[in-house]
């Protein structure tokens, strides 16, 4: 086992895609589109739902409903990534491409189980660092406000707990990694940019879901920056062991899956409290 | 020829990935340098995690001359990785860590100068983790390489 023994590549498939090609991975208007999507999912979803609370009466006023809305963002966050779903498998059909080709190449269990540990490690750090910006900003011992305000029935917490999570894994990381990244690659040409813009992007879109309200009236705004702030390790963690491990999502929707599920379990057990 | 140019880069990929773990844990030493609180020998004279951790710098400096005549390969460099990671995070995150977060970010008389300082060591740490997972997967590579090529040359002698 040497530097210099047979190429670690030989009879690998070629995984990466080809800058050249806009039939492997589709123009950027796509990205666009898939950014946008999720974006007016979550705005539309929220306000939507608000806008019922204030007309059957259930809330008085906008910043009442959203703040009674934001308990049932683990639940309705599925619209959103069911959105997004349908947004990809357009693209898809349009580009006459396979879900399974945005995976990566074939990965065996071993290489599943192996990197999705690896994932879960590499994501200790940013757990660390949103852990002691949430003790900055709210107080030592004080749970993230996202967490707090969860408020759900029973039959709802099974829903985010065993339905939820998976719906998000088959959208979110995949909308991300396996459609936005490389048209944005193959647009720019730098990997390291394209993955910058994406990360950016998707801590970005972490500030819209749950809305909040600050107690003096209207949004909460260092909700939404410290929001943005909290998971952008995750984000820059999972987008850099998206190339290490020769870009497979698989494990990485593995280590997003198990983090989700978790701490949606941990919250509708009441261990987070 | 494909496989030579996935070979090159990839080798460019890890030379560029122990520079980069190299700088960021170098930074990490000057943090604890000016902090001061959390030093040993050779600044002190207690041995303690501070001086255990200065060995990464023989290790890393042995291990890129090994590489380069092709004594060792990314095996090495994952274990090098792997064992960085687990001993920072260890003495950083871990429930028994000997130096917590909070005894850099408040140690600081400008907080943003703490919160900088304990960015750049989550920087280190999932640089060091996500540069294992990259090693491990080009180690898993070669040893498949080496195994597919071991029955063609057997054959080949045979004849």
């Amino acid at each position: 086992m040497t530097a210099t023994s047979p190429p670690p590549g030989a009879g690998q498939p070629a995984v990466r895609p080809r800058p050249g090609s806009a039939v492997t991975t589709g123009g950027v208007g796509g990205a666009v589109v898939v950014v946008g999507a999720r974006v007016g999912l979550w705005l539309g979803v929220q306000l939507g739902l608000a806008g019922l609370l204030i007309l059957t009466g259930v809330a008085d006023t906008a910043g009442q409903a959203l703040d009674e809305a934001a308990g049932w963002w683990m639940v309705y966050g599925a619209l959103v990534d069911l959105g997004t779903l349908g947004v990809i498998i357009w693209l898809l059909g349009r580009d006459g491409r396979s879900y399974r080709g945005l995976l990566g190449p074939p990965t065996t269990a071993w290489q599943l189980a192996l990197g999705a540990a690896g994932v879960l490690a590499a994501t200790v750090p940013a757990v660390v660092f949103s852990g002691e910006l949430t003790s900055a900003i709210y107080g030592q011992d004080a749970i993230a406000p996202m967490f707090a305000v969860v408020d759900l029935p029973p039959w709802a917490s099974v829903l985010s707990v065993l339905v939820v999570p998976l719906v998000a894994e088959l959208a979110e990381p995949v909308a991300y990694l396996g459609v936005v990244l490389p048209r944005l690659e193959r647009r720019l040409g730098r990997s390291w940019l394209a993955a910058a813009i994406v990360v950016a992007l998707w801590a970005a879109e972490h500030a819209l879901y749950p809305l909040l309200t600050s107690p003096g009236g209207g949004l909460d705004w260092r909700f939404a920056a410290y929001r943005v702030g909290s998971v952008l390790p995750f984000l820059a963690a999972w987008t850099a062991a998206y190339y290490a491990l020769g870009r497979r999502l698989l494990p990485i929707m593995v280590a997003r899956w198990v983090l989700n599920a978790g701490t949606a379990a941990a919250l509708a057990l009441g261990l987070i409290a | 020829m494909a496989s030579s140019v996935e070979g090159s880069t990839q080798n460019r990929v890890l030379y560029r990935l122990t520079w980069l773990a190299l700088v960021l844990s170098l930074g990490h030493h000057l943090d604890h340098l000016i902090r001061g609180n959390a030093v040993g020998w050779p600044v002190t004279d207690e041995v303690n995690a501070f001086t255990y951790s200065l060995v990464v710098y023989p290790i890393i400096a042995t291990g890129l001359v090994l590489y380069h005549t092709g004594r060792v390969g990314p095996g090495f460099w994952a274990l090098v990785s792997g064992g960085g990671a687990v001993f920072v995070a260890a003495v950083h995150f871990g429930p028994a860590a000997v130096e917590p977060p909070e005894l850099i970010v408040d140690h600081y008389d400008r907080p943003i100068l703490g919160w900088l300082v304990f960015g750049w060591l989550v920087a280190f740490v999932t640089v060091l983790a996500v540069t294992c997972l990259y090693e491990t997967r080009l180690w898993a590579q070669q040893r498949r390489a080496g195994r597919a090529a071991r029955p063609a040359a057997g054959a080949g002698n045979t004849r």
